[in-house]
């Protein structure tokens, strides 16, 4: 029980560090980052497919829209637009998950189209650094064996990416915690 | 006052001019024979002193062989083997006229029989001792790969689960082998010279949880701390992307 | 192997345009996302020649890093090749000058001389309305921040425009002696009220704008159009903006072109902001 106060605690710790000038990062360092944090946009998509599924049981859905926050800097959007309706319409990610659940398609089917495109990272001015990741989606709800709904959307993600340091096992670890934010949606034609 | 008769030489002077030279050959020459003569002298008290010290040198030989020898003899183990039975091979090779050594040598050659005895199962004492600790190491490199493939295998039972009650079950499973549900992950994802650069840690039940929505493990085991009961207590996976 | 063919097939489009497209149909829909300029932070790289034709970045330490032979080839595939108002030869001038080889232009994402028009709706009074914002980047502390510069409402503008109605309307220089008794008259006629204010007088329509929306008036709705205006390449005004169709020449593009003096600019400015 102490052990597990004492980790929690060391995670509560977790405080940035300085990041020397990020363009002193190698390379391989800046693409294990990027693959970072399109493995984090993966993630999501994954989870927004078990959320849209009606097979998955309610608190299960539950649980996943906890993880799928987690992913997430808090007060991030989602601003969707569609062919029909070009304005940009607002949701929070809560919303956005809670409503996909109420959509109640049978499965939700995502796939991804190979090419993605990962920004610089650039600097704010409370020191975190800030990016965006392009991916582009196909969209699939189905009810029995039919699909009843299609769309083929492009993804602009904003990643976040700071620099800190927590204490684990009487040890410091320097880690990158790389939250999504916004998320620009926009049906597209391909 | 006859100047020649008195000084000759200054006559031989006036008579030649080079007398001064001739002088000086003649000093030379003087000096030579002397040196000569001396040298001969000095050449047999040399042959002298080289005997002088041939003798000592053997005299002094006999002594250090004398002592090493007794070294040999009632060494009690602080001199190695190969030290002692060297020290007496060269004693033997010199052949050194002494009595004492003479009677030295067989006793110390004795006590080197016996040494060798004990030296020799020393020796292969260590090569079992060697032997054992490679078998050792190689059993705990086993036990550990099987460790890390039997975490591997756990982990990768979770992502792989066919529906959602199979996968709770293998999380549970999983989770037996922790010390508890929050035992922390570490996940690397560069390593750059000395520097580790990882992902958010997190913990082993939450860990459990994104493979079994992700269904995906595509980690590699990196480092495991135990605990005295055998239970992890730490996490460390490296990221395959 | 796939990537090869796309980066065969992009390097054959960029002189090809027209013609390439056909291609599309071999390759399924990819190729089209790879050709496209997918953010602006892709297209200040085609434009400085700072990642390959897949989208991979190049470093200083690479041979292909801003070549000039290379950005020849992808700045032409930066330009809406629909778009007729930028000539051939306005490009090709254009694509010549900031690919000199001794003295080429870049573009800097961090230095002045380019700017956001964004179009975007509020609600004013209960009622619809469009409202243009223009930002800029800006440095605070070691980061970067995008902040509102100016704004464009008609309203504003119709209600303080001064017009010169040839009229001569001020307040005589013995005014004072009177207590300015005389601003009864000044502030008669709402219309004409400008005309008091002294010559350098400029009304800001951000303060208007920010006043609106903390008395509650006006409440933001959304963004509806992006595009950029760009100074940085001495001599030049381009316009960029992100032309969503299909096909290859699709994306951020430079969508105007123009050779400009300073004093030109200068007019171009007032001219973009509605002065």
């Amino acid at each position: 029980m102490k052990a597990t106060i004492l980790i929690t605690l060391c995670f509560l710790a977790a405080a940035p560090v300085v990041l020397h000038a990020q363009n002193d990062l190698s390379p391989a360092r800046k693409q294990a980052i990027d693959s970072l944090a399109l493995e984090k946009v993966r993630d999501l998509s994954k989870y927004i497919s078990i959320v849209g599924s009606k097979n998955t049981p309610w608190a299960e859905a539950n649980r996943v829209i906890e993880r799928t926050l987690e992913l997430f800097s808090e007060g991030s959007q989602m601003g969707v637009s569609s062919l029909a309706r070009p304005q940009i319409a607002y949701y929070s990610i809560r919303q956005y998950m809670e409503r996909l659940m109420a959509l109640n398609y049978d499965k939700v089917k995502i796939d991804w189209y190979d090419i993605h495109y990962i920004s610089d990272l650039e600097r704010q001015p409370d020191g975190r650094y800030v990016g965006v990741i392009t991916i582009y989606q196909r969209f699939e709800g189905s009810v029995g064996d039919k699909m009843v709904y299609r769309d083929t959307t492009r993804k602009d993600i904003t990643v976040y990416v700071e620099r800190k340091q927590t204490q684990i096992g009487g040890r410091l670890i320097d880690f990158w915690d790389v939250l999504l934010g916004d998320i620009r949606v926009t049906e597209t034609r391909l | 006052m006859n100047p020649v008769k008195k000084h000759p030489v200054h006559q031989f002077a006036r008579l030649r001019p080079s007398f001064g030279k001739l002088l000086s050959s003649r000093v030379l020459l003087f000096s030579l024979v002397g040196i000569m003569a001396i040298g001969g002298t000095s050449c047999s008290s040399q042959k002298r002193l080289a005997k002088r010290h041939a003798k000592e040198a053997r005299l002094a030989q006999i002594e250090q062989a004398k002592a090493d020898l007794h070294e040999i003899i009632n060494d009690d183990g602080s001199l190695s083997f190969e030290v002692k039975e060297r020290k007496f091979l060269d004693i033997k090779d010199m052949n050194l006229d002494d009595k004492e050594v003479k009677k030295l040598l067989p006793r110390a050659e004795e006590k080197l029989a016996k040494d060798r005895v004990v030296y020799l199962r020393q020796k292969e004492e260590e090569l079992k001792r060697k032997e054992e600790e490679l078998r050792e190491r190689e059993r705990l490199e086993k036990e550990q790969r099987m460790t890390y493939n039997l975490i591997q295998d756990a982990l990768y039972a979770v992502a792989t689960a066919p529906d959602l009650r199979s996968a709770n079950t293998r999380i549970s499973e999983a989770l037996s082998i922790f010390a508890s549900p929050d035992v922390p992950v570490l996940i690397l994802i560069s390593r750059d010279g000395a520097i580790k650069d990882y992902d958010r840690p997190t913990t082993i039940r939450k860990y459990l949880e994104m493979l079994k929505d992700q269904k995906k493990y595509n980690n590699d085991i990196e480092n495991v701390l135990f605990d005295a009961a055998g239970k992890i207590t730490e996490l460390e996976l490296k990221k395959r992307f | 192997m796939i990537r090869i063919i796309l980066i065969v097939l992009f390097l054959t489009i960029c002189s090809v345009p027209a013609r390439a497209q056909s291609f599309g149909e071999y390759l399924g829909d990819e190729s089209v996302l790879y050709a496209q300029t997918k953010q602006v932070n892709q297209f200040f790289r085609r434009f400085n020649g700072e990642e390959s034709v897949s989208g991979i970045r190049y470093y200083e330490r690479d041979s292909l890093y801003r070549n000039p032979n290379f950005r020849h080839r992808y700045l032409n595939v930066l330009f809406d090749l629909e778009n007729h108002s930028v000539g051939e030869k306005m490009r090709k001038d254009f694509v010549e000058q900031v690919t000199k080889r001794n003295r080429p232009n870049f573009l800097n994402f961090h230095a002045p001389g380019w700017f956001a028009e964004v179009s975007t709706k509020f609600i004013h009074h209960g009622s619809e309305v469009k409202v243009i914002l223009f930002l800029k980047l800006e440095q605070e502390n070691l980061g970067y921040k995008w902040v509102i510069t100016d704004v464009f409402y008609k309203p504003f503008n119709d209600l303080l425009a001064s017009e010169d109605d040839g009229n001569m309307l001020f307040l005589h220089p013995m005014s004072h002696e009177l207590d300015f008794m005389n601003l009864i008259k000044v502030f008669q006629d709402k219309d004409k009220i400008a005309k008091y204010a002294s010559k350098g007088f400029k009304p800001n329509y951000l303060t208007l704008l920010l006043y609106e929306i903390k008395r509650g008036n006006m409440k933001f709705q959304t963004v509806e159009n992006v595009k950029f205006h760009f100074f940085q390449v001495p001599g030049w005004y381009f316009e960029l903006s992100d032309l969503r169709r299909t096909g290859y020449n699709a994306g951020w593009l430079i969508t105007g072109l123009i050779p400009i003096s300073e004093t030109e600019k200068e007019l171009l400015l007032k001219y973009i902001y509605h002065d």
